[in-house]
């Protein structure tokens, strides 16, 4: 048993060095910690609500004002001024004081009364595609319900019903499902979870990695790993990253979604015979990766803007089915993607065993050729210590 | 002219510091060129295209096969497969499968020749927010289109023209004009403050790091006595091949996106490159302030880690800053990247007069004191601290 005494002798000596190490404590504990916090405050609102927007109204009468009241009214949109007409109006948008532009034309009353179809002209800022779909959905809906109005005054001594089939022959509904408000935070941060699980455990296995390989440049011999093999030492060190993420990812996947009321509907079956090979898959990601690491920080310098380009490649922003072949394939390489994928339809959409399996199946095939990878490293990296 | 030679002297000596060193190749020229080349043709498309969606189709008659097929050649969604009932369309979202699927119950087609006003629903997996909302607005074109076909044909019976039924239909009509990007090209909207983005995260790292690698290798009081102790001489000397090989890689960025990709540019090509100069002296000076605060390599590169990080959701350009909550708001000031996003949507974006950027600019600007504040602080932590494991 003296090979168990080994893994448990690196395992005490590591998971104290960890934990002592202030560079590595800030990646390994703090990060995580704070920053799934950070993003769910500032995402917290989960839409851009009351979108300020300015209105041109050529016509000023009753039915004009009564549009430019109901969209002030809806949750989306606040009109915050009145222009005599565009230049006045584009002064406010260049200003940035509004986003939007509703003009309405002079003809839009004589239109209505002489049974013509008449149109409202929309404009919107396009720095953020939030005030578009605000300012867009609210008019919608503010002409969607005057039309109603609208139609039933020329139908006198109708029904209820009668009115409503004559608005909509075919009625419809739509239901936005899992993310039921279609919120921002809610699409967002369980990606972001996942992808710090894999990010601050890169750097912090990086930056032990680049000290330990510093000293045996040196000559420093590290006296914990003398006489170990170097499967003992791989062991013995993926049982701590192992040991302190499986806690950050039970705080993630546990805490966080309960602390800022994002969708958890995940069944604890699933959602641990997934979260094991993904912890597991990015320890043994992190010592591969972590084997070109020469120095304590030029790791993190070289691996920093990565976190960028991987939120994207994980096809939750852009739409996975159409990430370019080549993307796809580089984007397998990493943990991550799995990861962010299988997360967001365990917790967020429920599903089952069955439904991500293919990502469970990626993420082992991943944890064993990183494994094998993570070994040639080891047995690169210790094999001169072994003979000290 | 002394101090121009000492300049000189030490630009020299960085220049062979970052030529016998990969690390600076790798961040300086290949990770931005990575990044640059990696988002522009993820996002090619503009718009994606042909998003997977499945239809429950209870009804099955030759007008809602008709309708599926109108839906199918809409330019965002593609019909997929057909599903049994919703239990299994609604799997096949947790499976990846499709973002939405469109439900016709029994008896639609009957109920709506016979006006008794039937039910179609439609559903999409929203935790993907874009393209769920993309597949949404499909679906709720095909569902008014459906209504509206039906309602046509009633009226043209009676003798209407096609005009008089869209005014009997539709009496009021929206029409959305989105300024500058009017076929919401995504590339447009995100990578115009990714690339940029990319190269201000790369430039705080990679300044902290030259500085005080100085520090870690014991070298930072030989490069001072370059000086003679002169530091804002020996910042300048060592920052000038770093602002040399930036400019060249914030031009090529600003190329790639309005000569290569012909993104709007409707300010002209000056105030962009103004606003690029801007932004990446910024982070050079913001970068040098952080040193200033943290006397080490490790702490230094940290901060700039996660301020460099955080530059991208608090900028604003995803998820708008008037919906942060107020504390935030007010830190989103004090970033770079935040001003950068907003000179680009007065100028590249809508082609407004420079005056309307002058807050932004002003800031930036004023970014470029910051490190004044800590010249001192920074001489005696390079002159007599130590790094320690």
């Amino acid at each position: 048993m003296k090979w168990l005494r080994n893994i448990i002798d690196v395992w005490f000596y590591d998971i104290k060095n960890a934990l002592l190490d202030e560079g590595a404590l800030v990646f390994f504990i703090i990060v995580p910690l704070l920053y799934p916090l950070l993003y769910a405050y500032l995402y917290g609102n989960e839409k851009a609500f009351d979108v300020p927007a300015v209105a041109v109204d050529c016509c000023n009468s009753y039915n004009s004002r009564e549009f430019l009241r109901m969209a002030d009214g809806t949750p989306d949109i606040r009109i915050v001024a009145h222009c005599a007409d565009m230049q006045e109006a584009l002064e406010h948008i260049n200003r940035k004081e509004a986003y939007g532009l509703i003009y309405i034309p002079k003809e839009f009353d004589r239109d209505l009364m002489s049974l013509q179809q008449t149109t409202v002209e929309l404009y919107c800022d396009m720095s953020g595609l939030l005030y578009y779909k605000a300012i867009l959905s609210g008019c919608t809906d503010v002409s969607l319900q005057m039309n109603k109005t609208i139609k039933a005054s020329r139908m006198p001594g109708a029904t209820d019903e009668q009115i409503s089939a004559a608005q909509y022959p075919i009625e419809y509904e739509y239901v936005p499902m899992f993310n039921t408000q279609s919120g921002f935070a809610t699409y967002m941060i369980p990606a972001i979870l996942m992808l710090i699980i894999q990010q601050t455990m890169l750097f912090g296995v990086g930056m032990i990695a680049g000290e330990e390989r510093e000293k045996i440049r040196k000559g420093i011999a590290e006296p914990h790993l003398i006489g170990k093999k170097p499967h003992e030492i791989l062991i013995g060190k993926a049982c701590v990253y192992f040991a302190i993420y499986i806690i950050i990812a039970a705080y993630m996947v546990c805490i966080v979604p309960q602390m800022f009321h994002l969708i958890h509907i995940w069944d604890w079956r699933t959602m641990l015979a997934f979260m094991f090979p993904y912890v597991l898959s990015c320890v043994f990601f992190c010592i591969t990766i972590a084997g070109m690491s020469h120095d304590r920080e030029a790791f993190i310098i070289t691996f920093v803007f990565m976190s960028i380009p991987l939120t994207f490649l994980s096809g939750i922003s852009w739409p996975g089915s159409n990430i370019p072949h080549f993307w796809k394939v580089f984007s397998w390489i990493m943990p991550s993607t799995l990861g962010i994928n299988g997360y967001v339809r365990i917790s967020e959409m429920g599903a089952h065993l069955a439904d991500v399996m293919p990502e469970i199946i990626g993420l082992w095939i991943q944890t064993g050729v990183y494994f094998i990878m993570a070994y040639t490293v080891y047995r690169k990296t210790y094999s001169k210590q072994l003979f000290v | 002219m002394h101090q121009i030679k000492q300049i000189l002297a030490i630009a020299r000596r960085e220049q062979k510091r970052l030529l016998s060193r990969p690390i600076y190749l790798f961040c300086m020229v290949l990770a931005p060129i990575f990044g640059f080349v990696l988002f522009t043709t993820l996002m090619r498309e503009g718009l994606p295209c042909d998003l997977p969606a499945g239809v429950v189709d209870e009804d099955n008659t030759s007008i809602t096969r008709e309708l599926m097929r109108n839906l199918d050649a809409f330019q965002q969604t593609e019909l997929v497969k057909y599903y049994s009932d919703v239990a299994e369309a609604r799997n096949a979202m947790q499976k990846g499968e499709i973002y939405g699927f469109f439900y016709i119950p029994e008896g639609t087609t009957e109920q709506a020749l016979a006006s008794k006003q039937p039910k179609v629903s439609f559903y999409s997996a929203a935790s993907y927010m874009i393209p769920a909302s993309l597949v949404y607005r499909d679906m709720r074109m095909m569902s008014e289109l459906a209504s509206g076909s039906i309602m046509r044909s009633t009226l043209y019976a009676k003798g209407y023209t096609e005009d008089q039924a869209m005014a009997v239909i539709q009496p009021i009509k929206c029409e959305m004009h989105a300024i500058a990007n009017p076929r919401l090209n995504y590339s447009v909207y995100l990578c115009n403050t990714l690339l940029p983005g990319l190269i201000m995260l790369l430039i705080m790292q990679v300044t902290i790091y030259a500085i005080y690698v100085e520090l870690k290798e014991s070298t930072a009081s030989k490069w001072l006595g370059m000086a003679d102790n002169d530091i804002v001489v020996a910042l300048t000397g060592k920052l000038l091949p770093h602002a040399a090989i930036w400019t060249v890689m914030g031009i090529l960025c600003l190329m790639w996106l309005y000569g290569y990709w012909h993104f709007p540019l409707n300010s002209g090509i000056w105030p962009m490159v103004l606003n690029m100069f801007l932004l990446m002296a910024a982070a050079m000076a913001f970068a040098v302030f952080l040193c200033g605060l943290v006397p080490s390599l490790r702490w230094g590169l940290s901060l700039a880690t996660l301020w460099g990080v955080l530059s991208f959701p608090i900028s604003g350009f995803s998820f708008p800053q008037m919906a942060f909550p107020d504390p935030l708001k007010a830190l989103s000031y004090f970033f770079p990247l935040r001003h950068y996003f907003l000179i680009y949507v007065d100028q590249a974006l809508n082609g407004r007069p420079l005056v309307y950027s002058w807050q932004s600019l002003a800031m930036q600007v004023g970014f470029l004191i910051l490190p004044l504040l800590v010249l001192r602080r920074l001489k005696t932590f390079l002159l007599e601290y130590r790094y320690t494991h």
